[in-house]
């Protein structure tokens, strides 16, 4: 409630200037009446009630100790106690009117920050589960395993005809001395058929180095219909210095490939590996 | 990892492991003849994958004999109708 104490005081600096210069005058207006009682506030009960006023944690309640000290004041006072009191009220009925609002928009602002801040972290959840619904950006779908569709296609007897050229890409990061390269440069294959690939790694370095490594398919679309049997991705390899090995590819792409409009101008999909080296030697 | 992708673009999310999981690698070189000829019949059958069936089916087999893990994570599943002649191979191994 800081900002309703110090949009008080703003409001009153005025008026105790007033007061400086006409101590007890009485002045039938509103202002002058709100002076006149906070004074006689302060000089009946000290700084310290002021101090409690401020600690009130509603308006409502501020109002409602206001008017109980100003029951005090007027009664000790022997001033006209209701007119008083009507008026001092209905003077912080308006101030605190103001207040009450400007309070409200804080904590509507303050509740859409958290509200933002909230939906930022919902949002990562969120949108890998889009993505793997609606296979938005590559992502593969997992709705049934391979063995499934494989088994689902042979027993519907589905035949394709379009032929799918799968290219082979290897990379090396940076500073790996390996010596990456897919032993056929491209297969092709029907959609419904497995097929096996084979890359080759060769250790050039006099030390053995470990690798992982990790793979994309391109166009990001066709990454739905694109099924890895087996791989070796995401698993350490070890090389030995000098050491060259084969490592195979089983895949095998979707049937389902050839009915979805999407697909339609794809004829080549580009299967691209990347190595990169394993911190701890 | 989010590599793999048009920087500033779409990145496509990450990648999902393989159905069966990591498979062993040949460090022996035990099945290198077997590679080596399904190799060759691709290059010289315009890499038509259909045609060097047999190869690739070679050298599933050769693999599963010399490596215990292979063999097993290979037939953990039902491969039966993995395309067009892959069954030969399931009900050769599965033991």
């Amino acid at each position: 409630m800081i900002w309703s104490r110090l949009s008080r005081k703003i409001n009153l600096l005025p008026s105790l200037k007033n007061l400086r210069a006409a101590p007890f005058e009485f002045s039938e207006a509103r202002g002058d009446l709100q002076l006149a009682n906070f004074s006689n506030r302060r000089t009946l009960h000290g700084y310290r009630r002021l101090a409690d006023f401020n600690d009130g944690k509603t308006a409502h309640g501020y109002r409602r100790s206001l008017v109980s000290q100003f029951n005090l004041a007027s009664t000790s006072r022997s001033f006209d106690a209701s007119s008083s009191l009507i008026g001092f009220r209905r003077l912080y009925v308006t101030q605190t009117a103001t207040e009450r609002k400007s309070n409200k928009i804080l904590i509507y602002l303050t509740a859409l920050v958290f509200a933002m801040v909230g939906a930022t972290y919902a949002a990562v959840p969120l949108y890998r589960r889009f993505c793997q619904a609606t296979g938005y950006g590559g992502t593969v779908q997992r709705r049934e395993s391979v063995e499934e569709k494989i088994a689902r296609h042979a027993k519907d007897g589905t035949t394709t005809e379009r032929e799918l050229v799968v290219q082979f890409n290897a990379d090396v990061a940076d500073g790996m001395q390996w010596k990456f390269i897919p032993t056929q440069r491209e297969v092709r294959v029907k959609p419904g058929e497995s097929a096996l690939a084979f890359y080759m790694a060769e250790n050039c370095s006099s030390a053995p180095i470990t690798g992982v490594s990790t793979y994309n398919v391109t166009p990001m679309k066709a990454a739905i219909y694109f099924n890895k049997i087996q791989c070796f991705c995401f698993e350490e390899q070890r090389l030995l210095p000098g050491e060259q090995i084969d490592m195979p590819v089983f895949f095998y792409i979707d049937p389902e490939f050839e009915t979805d409009p999407k697909m339609d101008g794809i004829n080549n999909i580009i299967l691209s590996y990347t190595f990169f080296k394993v911190r701890d030697d | 990892m989010s590599a793999g992708g048009a920087f500033g673009g779409n990145r496509g999310l990450r990648p999902v492991p393989p159905e069966k999981g990591i498979f062993p690698l040949d460090h022996m070189h035990e099945c290198d003849l077997e590679k080596k000829a399904y190799v060759t019949c691709l290059k010289s059958s315009g890499y038509q994958s259909e045609r060097c069936r047999q190869f690739s089916k070679k050298y599933l087999e050769c693999r599963m004999e010399r490596d215990v893990v292979f063999k097993f994570k290979f037939s953990a599943g039902e491969f039966s109708a993995l395309g067009s002649g892959w069954s030969g191979i399931q009900s050769k191994h599965k033991s």
